[in-house]
């Protein structure tokens, strides 16, 4: 299928995002109702106006995006069908349904009100909303993964290896790292060498397994959790993040050796980070720049190979980031955060 | 030279021109209908890049006539 119709139509859906001047209107708003008018004038305005009426407030803004990003990724997703560039869609969609089944599972372990959890998911992936509000209405996470068995579908395997693990331990941390590990691997797996969109999105996914992989050694090097615990937790199928260098960062004695172990690899921007993260515990600014750097990477592919699929792929990241974006401004004029704080916590690329 | 060669040149001349334009409007038309789609105020340039190829066939017309006209 000619790829010139679907790359056109998202190439229009992208000159609508939000450019610097819209942000900055946004970020002069004093408080949140003159942010929902603001919001108005933009290409949120139907969700905006739908979700005002039912929850007023930060509440109502947050619902918007939640609907404007599921209504974007299902005109994508209906666009591509039967194109090359499906499959790529439904592998960054597949992320959503991690995100919502993770969601549902700390919400039955941790025993959160449905209402609660049906607030953070975002049925954009192949999990809707009729199967995420079923899932939620299971009394906890056995029921979860049983239902998902029930209904055939693939995440439900992993959960159902690990859940008698799970079980013993009560550590939901097993649970999560088999729904990543298989994610990955599956999503991998189904890209296919020597085609170039599929190369984009391998590099993509090795970089994304790469980012997680730093986060948790740094994580469990301040735990001093046990290497042979942590090695548990590796995620195969990254590129520069090595089971060796993995076990090097957990083992790390003091921060100039985690530095050194980052050397070499594309993420040295974060050496001089990591002391500062270190000896305050405090790990969002180094999250803060792994996850910049790879929305960087991701909305750059839209201007990789003008006839491939990968300028759906920028897309859908570029979007991503615009909602994170506007969600930030929300919140920080929600707790009336300075401006100059706020500017801080945007993700720019 | 009366033979084949001249009505047969004149057809290739055509013939290109036309397949190439034939080939060019159908990549513009395809994303131009997906820009329409999504920028409706973008219709008027997408007319006039859509028409762009159709110098192509015209100057393969325009080469036809020339060979049949003055090649003797």
């Amino acid at each position: 299928m000619d790829l010139g119709y679907i790359n056109a139509r998202v190439r229009g859906m992208h000159s609508r995002l939000l450019g610097p001047k819209a942000f900055d209107a946004l970020m002069i708003q004093q408080d949140i109702p003159s942010l929902v008018s603001e919001l108005e004038k933009t290409p949120y305005r139907d969700e905006i106006q739908e979700a005002s009426v039912l929850y007023p407030g930060l509440k109502g803004i947050e619902t918007a995006l939640r609907l404007n990003l599921v209504h974007t990724c299902q005109k994508i997703l209906s666009l591509v069908e039967g194109s090359d560039a499906e499959q790529l869609v439904r592998i960054i969609l597949a992320r959503w349904d991690v995100h919502n089944i993770k969601t549902v599972m700390r919400g039955k372990h941790l025993h959160v009100s449905p209402e609660e959890i049906e607030e953070c998911l975002i049925p954009a992936g192949s999990l809707g909303e009729p199967l995420l509000v079923e899932l939620i209405k299971q009394p906890d996470v056995r029921g979860v993964v049983d239902l998902l068995a029930t209904w055939d579908v693939p995440f439900a395997r992993p959960l159902t290896q690990y859940f008698d693990e799970y079980a013993s331990a009560r550590e939901l941390s097993i649970l999560e790292y088999a729904l990543d590990r298989f994610h990955y691997e599956n999503s991998l797996a189904l890209l296919k060498a020597g085609k170039s969109d599929h190369e984009v999105m391998r590099t993509l996914l090795m970089q994304e397994i790469d980012s997680l992989n730093l986060k948790n050694a740094i994580r469990m090097n301040r735990d001093r959790v046990d290497p042979e615990t942590a090695e548990k937790y590796f995620l195969p199928g990254g590129e520069h993040i090595t089971p060796e260098k993995f076990l090097a960062l957990v083992k790390a004695g003091t921060i100039d050796e985690i530095v050194g172990n980052v050397e070499g690899t594309p993420y040295y921007f974060l050496a001089p980070l990591i002391p500062e993260a270190m000896r305050t515990g405090t790990f969002s600014v180094l999250e803060k720049e792994l996850d910049e750097y790879l929305t960087r990477k991701g909305t750059g592919v839209f201007r990789s190979d003008p006839l491939g699929g990968a300028v759906v792929i920028g897309y859908l990241w570029a979007k991503q980031n615009e909602i994170i974006n506007i969600r930030i401004i929300a919140r920080c004029k929600d707790a009336r955060i300075p401006d100059a704080e706020l500017e801080k916590e945007l993700r720019h690329v | 030279m009366a033979g084949w060669e001249i009505p047969l040149g004149a057809a290739i001349a055509f013939a290109a021109g036309a397949i190439g334009t034939a080939w060019a409007q159908s990549r513009i038309g395809s994303a131009g209908a997906g820009t329409i789609a999504e920028r409706p105020e973008t219709s008027g340039s997408i007319i006039v890049l859509e028409a762009i190829p159709e110098t192509l066939v015209i100057l393969g017309f325009v080469v036809a006539s020339m060979i049949i006209i003055m090649v003797e």
